[in-house]
């Protein structure tokens, strides 16, 4: 949980991006090798680590997805989104239905119209999975926070974690989706 | 605090500026001229010009003159198929992945090019500046990958300075119109030079630069425009043209473009071709519209890389000679809906942008701070051909990834990584980078070593990579086999060959200041004979001062300055009973009519 006590911050999910953004400003004015260039090779190394350091912790901690992948695997859980997680399996269903018809369409040569519009359809769909998926990454988010320094059992916080592992991998499912689509019908 | 220099190493042209006074400026040579064109001529002789001179030489000599230099820094043979026709010389049969250009019997890889150019802007600066300057700031495209950053560094290296820091151009530049006064604001950069397209989007806060995402394409500039109208002029002709005809058709196609950015038609006349016609700025404008277009593709890339929509950017300012074309500046003021800067001169700003940058490193502004990222994703290669990424494209650099590797043999002590850049899914279709070898692992039971690797890649966008076997917690050695580019050994060998250089240049000076000093010291001789002393010296003293006049005379034709040396020092031994004499007569005769008393 090293990039939580970078920025000196308690290991929760929901994260008030504009301070993140400050302190990690404020850092980065300390740290980085820019402002080192004269030091000694020794200095000058611990300050290009440091800095990497800050900005991975950044780049991670910014992100609310990254942020919550970063804690599940923190506590040694995987995160696999190679394939659909089983709660969503009806939902993406659809979808992946919709891009294959898109990919079908394009191959057959179907007009640029025609194309934009059934691309717009399955944008809209992923667009509704995602409202809904961040609607529940919102609750999970505020579980865990809830439990953080309190006397919560080891049983409960796994439990939690379990479930964060599921969501994450839906969002980078989802993410997956948009991705595919954004290839086949570029925006 | 010592000077460190900005320096422009451009396509077409360089530049190298300075702080004075707190205000960025580019530094000129002796006849005012702040750039210096990136053209190398050699001689058959063995003289070599850099700059203006090369390119004066250009017109008449162009097959022994280089240009271009920087569209094959860290590339192999199969990337710069086409451009090599631009090359004079041939390239080596080794060329297969540092282009390798025999010049007159000797080879020259990019990197001993490029550097040629930095010791001519070093030595411009020295002169202008009065001082040495030994460390710099060098800028490249935003998008140059990790082995042309490096082959840029390496040139640095070659020319005797030390590169304090790699700056991609459009990143540089967003410094020089000084919007770090506005606090608050999204920039796009737009850099369109002579060979590369950049462009970057940067979120200002409080002095911080912090660079969102970048795209570009490392082979599209105003070359291209050139080519279109040499095309064009070929077409017309209908037949082949000489390479010393092409120079012609390329240097009145460059002139007919600049004269079209400020008239409505510009006249496109190479009587050595029998060659006229006029041209319209619309024609033109038609002719080009397709490559102008190819710049917005990387612009909306980044904009989406950034999570912006056009009309989020609050400032665009306009970067590289091409920026000047009209059509250019109306496509990016349509795509961002609000009129780019161009107050400061588009060939200047980016090394005076690099002067900002060599600034905050010299420790002069703690007010402001540049964040860039690395413009390509760095993966590594996997079961089946496949590329795991480890640090993503857009990634603020410094930064770093730790990755865990085993053995699949009992006993195996060793282990290839073999690391890749691009955005891609198959190694195929990346970047070959560098193979690592870990070496001198532990032996033990297959898949028992922990082998934690760390890529880190430092401010400059280079990557540096470090191992260690986490149960015995050894470092394993790493040796590194650069896909593109010189390995270290091979830089040293050039600096080592340039230092020898240097010190020819060196030996030259000694002689030239020993020749200086033997013609005062042969006058001052000739006045002493005429003198009324010589003749109280022994028959054996005017032998051996006739002796040593005679020996100072060969030797300083030859060009061993301590032969000359030795030479002047015997001189003046044969010359000491004289010079005494003649002291001692000037004395006599200053004291003439004083006293004993006034003496002492």
């Amino acid at each position: 949980m090293k990039y939580f006590e970078l920025f000196e911050l308690e290991p929760r999910l929901n994260v008030d991006t504009a301070a993140l953004e400050r302190k990690f400003h404020a850092l980065s004015r300390e740290h980085h090798p820019d402002f080192h260039t004269l030091a000694t090779p020794e200095e000058r190394a611990r300050a290009l680590e440091t800095t990497a350091l800050l900005n991975d912790a950044y780049r991670t901690l910014r992100d609310s997805a990254r942020r919550a992948e970063y804690l599940v695997r923190s506590h040694g859980l995987e995160i696999d989104s190679s394939q659909a997680p089983a709660s969503m399996l009806m939902e993406v269903f659809e979808i992946n239905e919709g891009l294959e018809e898109l990919r079908a369409a394009r191959r057959s040569g179907t007009g640029a119209e025609a194309m934009a519009e059934k691309a717009d359809a399955v944008r809209e769909r992923i667009a509704d999975k995602r409202r809904t998926h961040d609607a529940s990454l919102g609750q999970a988010f505020d579980r865990w926070d809830a439990l953080v320094g309190t006397e919560a059992s080891e049983e409960e916080r796994q439990d939690h974690l379990r479930t964060l592992a599921e969501i994450v991998a839906q969002a980078s499912y989802i993410r997956n989706l948009e991705r595919e689509l954004d290839e086949e019908a570029p925006r | 605090m010592p000077n460190i220099v900005g320096i422009d190493l451009g396509t077409t042209h360089s530049l190298i500026a300075t702080i004075g006074h707190g205000v960025p400026r580019v530094i000129e040579d002796a006849a005012g001229r702040p750039i210096v064109p990136s053209v190398i001529h050699f001689g058959g002789d063995g003289t070599v010009h850099v700059g203006r001179d090369a390119r004066d030489r250009m017109l008449d000599d162009s097959g022994h003159t280089i240009s271009s230099i920087k569209r094959f820094m860290g590339r192999g043979l199969e990337d710069v198929r086409e451009d090599l026709e631009l090359l004079p010389f041939e390239a080596s049969e080794e060329s297969e992945n540092i282009i390798r250009i025999d010049v007159f019997g000797r080879e020259y890889t990019p990197p001993q090019l490029s550097a040629l150019i930095l010791k001519e802007l070093k030595r411009m600066a020295e002169a202008a500046l009065g001082d040495d300057v030994r460390n710099a700031v060098i800028t490249v495209p935003a998008y140059f990958n990790d082995a042309q950053r490096q082959a840029t560094k390496d040139a640095g290296r070659i020319a005797g300075l030390d590169v304090l820091r790699i700056v991609n151009e459009p990143t540089a530049a967003s410094l020089a119109y000084g919007l770090q006064e506005q606090k608050h604001g999204t920039i796009a950069v737009y850099d369109f030079g002579g060979g590369t397209f950049d462009i970057s989007l940067l979120k200002l806060s409080e002095g911080v630069f912090e660079v969102l995402s970048t795209s570009g394409d490392t082979h599209l500039g105003g070359d291209d425009i050139d080519q279109a109208l040499m095309r064009m002029v070929m077409d017309e002709t209908g037949r082949d043209l000489e390479p010393h005809e092409l120079q012609r058709v390329r240097a009145a196609s460059r002139r007919a473009k600049e004269t079209l950015s400020d008239s409505e038609t510009a006249a496109l006349e190479i009587p050595e071709i029998g060659f006229a016609r006029t041209l319209e700025r619309d024609a033109f404008e038609a002719m080009i519209a397709p490559i102008v277009e190819r710049t917005l593709l990387p612009c909306r890339q980044a904009l989406k890389d950034a999570g912006i929509e056009p009309a989020g950017v609050d400032e665009v300012v306009m970067v590289g000679g091409s920026t000047r074309i009209p059509l250019v500046r109306r496509k990016v003021e349509a795509l961002f809906g609000r009129t780019p800067h161009t107050e400061l001169d588009p060939d200047q700003v980016v090394a005076l942008g690099a002067a900002v940058q060599a600034d905050i490193l010299a420790g002069s502004r703690r007010d402001t701070l540049l964040l860039d990222v690395t413009p390509l994703s760095l993966g590594i290669e996997t079961m089946g051909g496949v590329v795991s990424k480890i640090i993503p494209r857009n990634s603020t650099i410094p930064a770093s990834a730790s990755e865990s590797f085993t053995t699949y043999v009992d006993g195996q002590t060793n282990v290839k990584i073999h690391v890749l850049q691009g955005e891609r899914e198959l190694v195929r279709d990346c970047r070959s980078l560098a193979e690592f070898d870990l070496r001198r692992i532990p032996p033990m039971p297959a898949g028992l070593p922990r082998i934690e690797v760390k890529f880190l890649i430092d401010a400059d966008g280079i990557l540096n990579v470090s191992a260690r076997e986490l149960r015995t917690e050894k470092f394993a050695s790493i040796e590194v086999k650069p896909t593109y580019g010189l390995t270290d050994e091979q830089v040293e060998t050039m600096i080592l060959e340039s230092f020898e250089h240097a010190e020819e240049d060196i030996e030259l000076r000694l002689v030239i200041e020993a020749r200086n000093e033997a013609r005062q010291i042969l006058e001052a001789s000739a006045k002493s004979i005429d003198g009324e002393e010589y003749a109280e010296l022994s028959a054996e003293e005017k032998q051996r001062i006739a002796s040593g006049i005679a020996k100072l005379r060969s030797t300083m034709e030859g060009d061993d300055h301590q032969a000359i040396r030795d030479a002047i020092e015997e001189n003046e031994q044969a010359t000491h009973r004289l010079a005494e004499l003649k002291m001692n007569a000037a004395v006599r005769k200053a004291l003439k009519n004083k006293r004993v008393r006034e003496i002492q």
